[in-house]
């Protein structure tokens, strides 16, 4: 016989613990397959999508104006040397809807119109199915395949344009963008169809708003020279990098998530295995002392452990590829239906694998190691005496946890870096420290948490709750990181749970500070604000309709010149409470500079990132135009979104009029008479929008639409954090099953003192149940403070206001993770309840 | 004076590989209230199979136990479970006491297991802890005590409830020739002085002289019974003298 038969005979000795611990293994191991398959997918369909955003073109001008660029811009550049080919995009924000009837649906979508040909030329049509846009093709559009199966539509479908010119026939969905190309922008809510019919339908045509050229084989410098002096209108260029920085954003957040989850449920995996081969070793001890004293050197005691951790190792991280390839089929095909993230195709790198491989078995090896030492380090003499726990601190029997695990998530981040998936490891890092140092902490903190933890229960439970309370205390190290694994899988539900409403909070402050009173009308060409002004009034209970008056203008700094936004507002309708949120100054006194004109508000994230203060002052020019100063009168944390990321600079309408000649605005605010429903008033100026060809926004949705696709991204993440619980159950069994196997003896007792079936039963699950109690009540603790340290760490300006504690989450994860535990007991009760009892009493007589 | 326990034709037999061990081959005994009855054999001679089976712990392969009244063969295992629990108390060889239990909790843990709060009880839990001489160790974790110290917590406990009858399996098998006799003491003093019924198997005659009728059991069969009387002095060579009479 060799010594690795004595390692497997170990595993094969206690198949359900063995079993136990693969599992725990596999389910960590397929959930970093799956975030780094579902990653690499995403890294595909990023790239996918960023080249079709530009495609063959060289080079994009975006207008700066809103009006766009001239068509005889268009022209003088089509007829210039080198310039092969010219594409113009023009945009407008439409309400679509499909054909009248009982199932009639009403979306607001962004509507390019592009030259086909032209088109053609820079980029190819990605097309799931059907046929591009052709020349002449004035009721064809083409709509992103997943827009179209989501709302359930399908090829061949007519849509209407609202507020079209009358006789104009509806258009027909003659093919089907793929997701990860053009269609990826706007979280795939657009349409595309030709130009001409664009402006067609309606009275003025939309805007053009930028060009993309194609310069021919290596463009010179004279080249782009000739193009931008041809150029009247004022522009900018912008590159692959610029365009597609709104996709890859979406995309980092999203594996940096995904990644924490995949690591910690291989740190859970890998408390399962420490704790699995403690016992082992545990029950071991005398049979290893039998092999000291026959000749067995430690090292090789320390090979028969960690060949059986191997093993399982091994046996786990290869199920668990398997089974996080098809957790990635899923996760894939739930974002690309959902459109949460941008991922394509099921791709499988080899790399990734290897490393999801590795770390599996890293772990499970740095798990059993410490077990392996101590299995090690036992004399013989020590082993064969009758069974006494060393009775170390629980520090010091920690330590060597503690370091491993740490020493694992370092090496796991510089895999992960190494590996080049795109994350910020650092807020990953330190979420996942906090979570391990709390699920340690708990060994520390296991008895006073469960005298009180265990009040109820042992109400509830009577004997049984205070024998089950008792029992946790029996291997506080055991019991503790028991707990501690399932604490981080419910912390991490905790902590997720609540940034996403935190951010909701902020997202819901930010929309109801730049849209006072809820309602507003966005149009796709700014509407002269005296002319226009009745026909928005004319809706039924409104107040007043305010136009914002919106310009482009640059920002003067010492001769430097800046893109910037200016937006006139009136101070009368932004004057409530809610309405801007303003620092530097009080409320009050930067109202009234507003009023009293000459005045600016400056955007919180402009003014710290070019360290402008109120009191300061800040020139601003048309382009090409005079420079006017204007005192920074207050900062606000979120202004009205503009062209700029910062969002607009903010001005009376007066001086948006006098100083800088507006008389347009794109977007007007609709107050509502104050006895008018929000509800009937939506409807009213849905009503004006349709008719002006515009679109409708109210605070509510706008917030829902903002939330959208973090709402989807956590129903996601909760589904991994489901697999992280079970591990915790799983390794919850697999202790219970451990205690009951050490004192069954003690059960015989109890159930020779009239303790019933039931109540064994009970006192077990009573264990699980305070078990799951106390890991919850850990799970709010340590998942708010990793919460805490994710709002504060994040740039978001959603997140500034601070946490928001999603109440009912944190009731459900303290029930949930009760209950789990609770039906994790079942089974160990069962085995528990159905113990002979005078077999076991004879034992040991 | 009433009968409170009877035994009619125990057999017990072990499935052993394909053969069967019989443990008891036809046992009959009956038990007076308030009788202090010892049963003696060598090792191996059934005398726990007979105590498991009498207390109810485990169910004979033919043959009836009845315990005050009620026949325990009879009943579910449930019901036989309460049955234990309110007429019965149990003292075994070692390991007797839940470890994370304070000596205390330990005696009142009838009370607990009956779903009964031990606030309820704690004058006799009180009273319990004087008669083992334990009063000021109530707070103690059983690992901190001695070996006869914990039976002494295991017998206190065994009278929690003051059951019907004590069933003692060895309790002395463990102890020293000191220790041991002051758990004997206490089993006579409760038998004596409040009457308790008690049932001591043992292998030792000296242990087996406290009862006031001895049956000696040899390869599952009761071969003898020899009555003591009760006695204060517990003097064991009648006892022994005998034995030897009967070649044992
Ligand atoms: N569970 C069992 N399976 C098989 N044989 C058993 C079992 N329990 C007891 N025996 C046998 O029954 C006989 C009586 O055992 P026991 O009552 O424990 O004796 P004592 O307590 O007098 O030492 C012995 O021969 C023993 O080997
Ligand atoms: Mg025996």
């Amino acid at each position: 016989m060799r010594l690795a038969t004595i390692a497997w005979r170990g595993l094969l000795a206690r198949p359900l613990r063995t079993a136990l611990a693969i599992v725990g293994i596999a389910l960590g191991v397929a959930v970093v397959t799956a975030t780094i398959i579902t990653g690499s997918s995403s890294e595909q369909a990023l790239r996918s999508a960023t080249a079709d955003l530009l495609g063959r073109a060289d080079l994009r001008l975006r207008a700066f104006d809103d009006a766009g660029f001239r068509p005889r811009t268009i022209q003088a550049l089509r007829a210039l040397p080198n310039v092969e080919a010219v594409a113009p995009v023009s945009e407008r924000r439409l309400t679509v809807s499909t054909t009248p009837g009982d199932n009639e649906r009403v979306f607001t979508l962004l509507v390019m119109g592009i030259d086909p040909e032209a088109d053609a030329l820079v980029r190819d049509p990605r097309l799931d199915s059907g046929v591009p846009l052709s020349a002449d093709s004035p009721t064809d559009v083409l709509a992103p395949a997943s827009w179209v199966s989501r709302n359930g539509l399908e090829l061949g479908d007519q849509l209407l344009l609202a507020g079209r010119r009358e006789g104009m026939p509806p258009l027909r969905i003659i093919g089907l963008m793929a997701d990860t190309g053009l269609a990826a922008r706007e979280n795939g809510d657009l349409l595309i169809l030709s130009r001409t019919t664009l402006d067609e339908s309606f009275g003025v045509p939309a805007p053009i708003r930028y060009l993309d050229l194609d310069l021919g084989d290596e463009p010179d410098e004279a080249a782009i020279e000739r193009v931008t002096a041809t150029l009247d209108e004022p522009f900018v260029v912008e590159t692959e990098a610029d365009a597609a920085a709104p996709l890859a954003s979406a995309q980092e957040g999203f594996v940096g998530v995904a990644l924490l989850f995949g690591l910690v449920s291989l740190v859970l995996g890998a408390f399962l295995v420490g704790n699995t081969m403690a016992m082992t070793v545990g029950e071991r001890t005398r049979e290893l002392g039998l092999l000291r004293a026959a000749g067995t050197t430690s090292r090789q005691v320390l090979g028969i452990v960690l060949r059986q951790a191997a093993a399982l190792g091994v046996l786990g991280s290869a199920l668990g590829i398997v089974a996080g390839i098809v957790l990635a089929a899923g996760m894939i095909g739930f974002l690309s239906s959902t459109r949460a993230v941008l991922v394509v195709g099921l791709p499988l790198p080899i790399g990734g694998l290897l490393v999801a491989f590795a770390l599996g078995l890293g772990v499970t090896l740095v798990g059993a190691l410490v077990p392996a030492m101590r299995a090690a380090r036992l004399s013989p003499l020590e082993a064969l005496r009758p069974s006494r726990r060393t009775d170390r601190g629980l520090l010091d029997r920690l330590r060597p946890l503690i370091v491993a695990e740490l020493v694992v998530v370092a090496a796991a981040m510089l895999l992960v870096a190494v590996s080049g998936i795109r994350t910020p490891i650092l807020p990953v890092l330190l979420s996942l420290g906090l979570l391990i140092g709390g699920a340690v902490a708990a060994a520390f903190v296991l008895e006073p948490l469960s005298r009180i933890t265990g009040r109820p229960f042992e109400r509830f439970f009577g004997a049984q709750g205070r024998l089950g309370r008792a029992n946790l205390s029996r291997d506080r190290v055991r019991t503790g990181l028991t707990v501690g694994a399932m604490m981080i899988a419910l912390a991490a539900v905790v902590a997720l749970g609540t940034v996403a409403e935190s951010a909701r909070a902020g997202t819901e402050r930010r929309v109801a500070s730049i849209l006072p009173g809820g309602h507003a009308i966005r149009v796709g060409l700014p509407l002269d604000a005296e002319t226009f002004r009745p026909t928005f009034e004319a809706t039924v209970g409104v107040e007043v309709a305010s136009p914002v008056l919106d310009v482009p203008v640059v920002r003067v700094t010492d001769g430097d010149q800046e893109e910037a936004a200016l937006a006139g507002i009136d101070p009368n309708v932004f004057d409530d409470e809610n309405a801007l949120i303003i620092s530097g100054a009080p409320r009050a006194d930067a109202y009234a500079a507003l009023r009293a004109g000459g005045a600016v508000f400056v955007p919180e994230s402009l003014a710290r990132r070019v360290g402008i203060a109120v009191g300061d002052v800040m020139g601003l020019a048309l382009p090409g135009g005079e420079i006017h100063e204007l005192a920074v009168a207050g900062l606000v944390e979120f202004s009205l979104p503009a062209r700029t990321a910062d969002g607009a600079l903010l001005v009376s309408t007066a001086d948006a009029r006098d100083l800088f000649g507006v008389t347009a605005a794109s977007l007007w605010i609709m107050v509502p008479q104050a006895d008018v429903p929000s509800s009937v008033f939506a409807a009213a100026v849905r009503e004006t929008a349709v008719q002006l060809a515009a679109e409708p926004l109210t605070a509510r949705d706008l917030a829902v639409e903002l939330s959208r696709s973090l709402d989807r991204l956590i129903g996601l993440f909760d589904a991994l954090a489901l697999i992280a619980v079970v591990i915790g159950a799983l390794g919850i069994v697999n202790t219970l099953g451990v205690g009951i196997g050490e004192r069954v003896r003690e059960i015989a007792i109890l159930r020779s003192h009239g303790m019933t079936v039931g109540q064994v039963q009970a006192m077990v699950v009573a264990e699980a149940a305070m078990m799951g109690a106390i890991a919850g009540v850990l799970a709010i603790v340590t998942g708010l403070l990793v919460a805490f340290m994710l709002v504060n760490g994040g740039a978001s300006a959603e997140l500034a206001a601070g946490l928001r504690l999603p109440w009912p989450l944190l009731v459900a994860v303290l029930l949930v993770g009760t209950g789990v535990a609770a039906l994790a007991g079942l089974y160990p009760a069962r085995v528990a309840a159905s113990l002979p009892i005078v077999r076991n009493l004879k034992h040991f007589e | 004076m009433a009968v409170i326990l009877e035994a009619r034709d125990l057999v017990k037999r072990y499935p052993l590989g394909e053969a069967e061990v019989d443990a008891l081959r036809g046992v009959s005994l009956a038990v007076e209230q308030g009788e202090f009855v010892a049963i003696m054999g060598a090792s191996g001679s059934g005398k726990s199979t007979m105590l498991h089976l009498l207390g109810g712990l485990d169910l004979p392969t033919s043959g009836e136990v009845v315990i005050d009244g009620i026949s325990i063969s009879a009943l579910d295992e449930e019901h036989r479970t309460l049955t234990r629990r309110a007429k019965t108390g149990f003292v075994f060889q070692f390991f007797n006491l839940i470890p994370l239990l304070s000596v205390g909790e330990n005696v009142a843990l009838p009370f607990l297991i009956a779903g009964d709060p031990a606030s309820r009880h704690r004058e006799r839990i009180a009273e319990l802890l004087a008669l083992v001489g334990l009063v000021d160790k109530a707070d103690h974790r059983p690992d901190q005590l001695s070996a006869g110290e914990q039976q002494r917590v295991a017998l206190a406990r065994a009278l929690a409830t003051k059951p019907a009858i004590l069933l003692a399996d060895e309790p002395t098998g463990n102890l020293d020739y000191t220790t041991g006799t002051e758990i004997l003491d206490l089993l006579w003093d409760s038998a004596d002085r409040l009457g308790q019924t008690i049932i001591l198997v043992t292998h030792d005659a000296r242990a087996a002289a406290y009862a006031d009728r001895v049956l000696v059991v040899r390869d599952g069969e009761i071969r003898d019974e020899i009555a003591l009387g009760r006695r204060k002095d517990h003097e064991a060579r009648p006892l022994i003298r005998r034995l030897a009479e009967l070649g044992l």
